[in-house]
């Protein structure tokens, strides 16, 4: 558990750098977290690297069994929170979100809903903890969870987010995130 | 764009004998309310109201409430959990309407998620103001999946006859007057 918390402080933002015009890059200076971020369109998004430890030591304090805590701490995970800035409602469903590695194909995303299909047909009730798939929020509305892909730690790869505001969509594409390097790499 | 975070005591008490209070802390926001952007407030309509779901849940000591038991009263339900961030920030706010109101006939009612009744003692006997309002635990998320809850915190609010006019999903500032606003309408409603 030594060294959990500090990363924790994921969201402590050190020295911001626009990778793109609208992308803003975070590295945690005391853990070495990084963290996009997104503001446009109506939508506010940021993706933060979770490392694996933390996804192990936090579902085993939940209780849940090592089955499903390895299941996602295997993945490339990324804390994801999503707010509707605008004033109309705003919908998404991670369904339409895609990943691209580097030879740019389209790949899909595992729901919350597969999830818990998963975890429930082992028994597990627990609900909690990946990003809801298919949300409307009226204004002001906000949410967090995790986006997970079947991706190596330490792997980089891009993640398209669509969503739509009364029937308008929008998309916007993460280029060169990083997943968190596992714990040796640390 | 730099933040500055701290690690509140809260947080470092919670550390030390409980390292279950922090699971989960998705992203992680671990920090004191100051570092953080305000929470909004905006509760939003629903229209038309909707009859909220029935249900009776254990609260701390293993006695049950129902949803019934508190028709003639606004109610102010959220579900939440230790974990979230913006659960805890919250909700003292909920706890200060909750004293503005209580006389006139609200009710702040907090449905926990997933979590052991000891550590969510723990958990509040640390909040300042310490909530005094029930805190019952839906330990599967039936409830939570009654009323559709995507994420938490979800908050509604509930007129007397237990019809949902009001919803917000993330955390929120209760006590702000626009809030109390709403309450006062629903309070003088039948």
């Amino acid at each position: 558990m030594r060294g959990l918390w500090p990363m924790l402080l994921l969201l402590s933002a050190g020295p911001v750098a626009a990778d793109e015009a609208t992308v803003g890059v975070s590295i945690d200076p005391e853990t070495g977290i990084k963290s996009w971020k997104y503001t446009g369109d109506g939508l506010d998004i940021e993706l933060v690297q979770v490392p694996p430890d933390f996804i192990r030591a936090s579902y085993a304090a939940r209780g849940l069994p090592k089955s499903v805590s390895e299941a996602v701490a295997t993945r490339c995970v990324f804390g994801t929170i999503v707010r509707n800035v605008s004033d109309r409602p705003l919908s998404y469903r991670v369904a339409d979100w895609r990943y691209m590695k580097g030879d740019g194909v389209e790949l899909p995303i595992k729901t919350k809903t597969e999830w818990l299909r998963e975890w429930h047909g082992m028994g597990v009730r627990f609900s909690w903890s990946i990003l809801a798939d298919d949300p409307t929020f009226a204004v002001g509305d906000w949410i967090q969870g995790f986006t997970t892909m079947p991706e190596p730690h330490g792997s980089r790869l891009s993640l398209k987010v669509v969503w739509s505001i009364e029937g308008e969509a929008y998309e916007k594409v993460f280029s060169d995130l990083e997943c968190a390097p596992a714990p040796d790499d640390a | 764009m730099k933040k500055s975070f701290r690690i509140s005591n809260v947080h470092r008490h919670l550390m030390m004998h409980s390292l279950a209070a922090l699971a989960l802390l998705l992203v992680a926001v671990a920090a004191d309310a100051a570092d953080l952007p305000p929470l909004g407030h905006k509760m939003n309509p629903v229209s038309p109201p909707l009859a909220a779901p029935g249900f009776s849940l254990p609260d701390m000591d293993g006695e049950r409430h129902a949803l019934d038991d508190y028709r003639g009263k606004v109610v102010m339900l959220n579900f939440w959990a230790t974990w979230c961030p913006p659960c805890r920030r919250e909700m003292p706010s909920m706890q200060r309407l909750y004293e503005k109101f209580v006389d006139r006939g609200l009710v702040v009612v907090a449905v926990n998620q997933f979590e052991d009744p000891d550590l969510v003692f723990e958990f509040t006997g640390r909040l300042g103001p310490e909530p005094t309002f029930p805190i019952l635990f839906d330990r599967e998320s039936r409830v939570s999946e009654q009323y559709k809850v995507k994420g938490l915190p979800t908050t509604f609010l509930l007129d007397k006859q237990g019809r949902i006019h009001y919803r917000a999903i993330g955390g929120r500032e209760f006590d702000h007057p626009e809030v109390e606003a709403l309450i006062e309408s629903l309070l003088d409603r039948d």
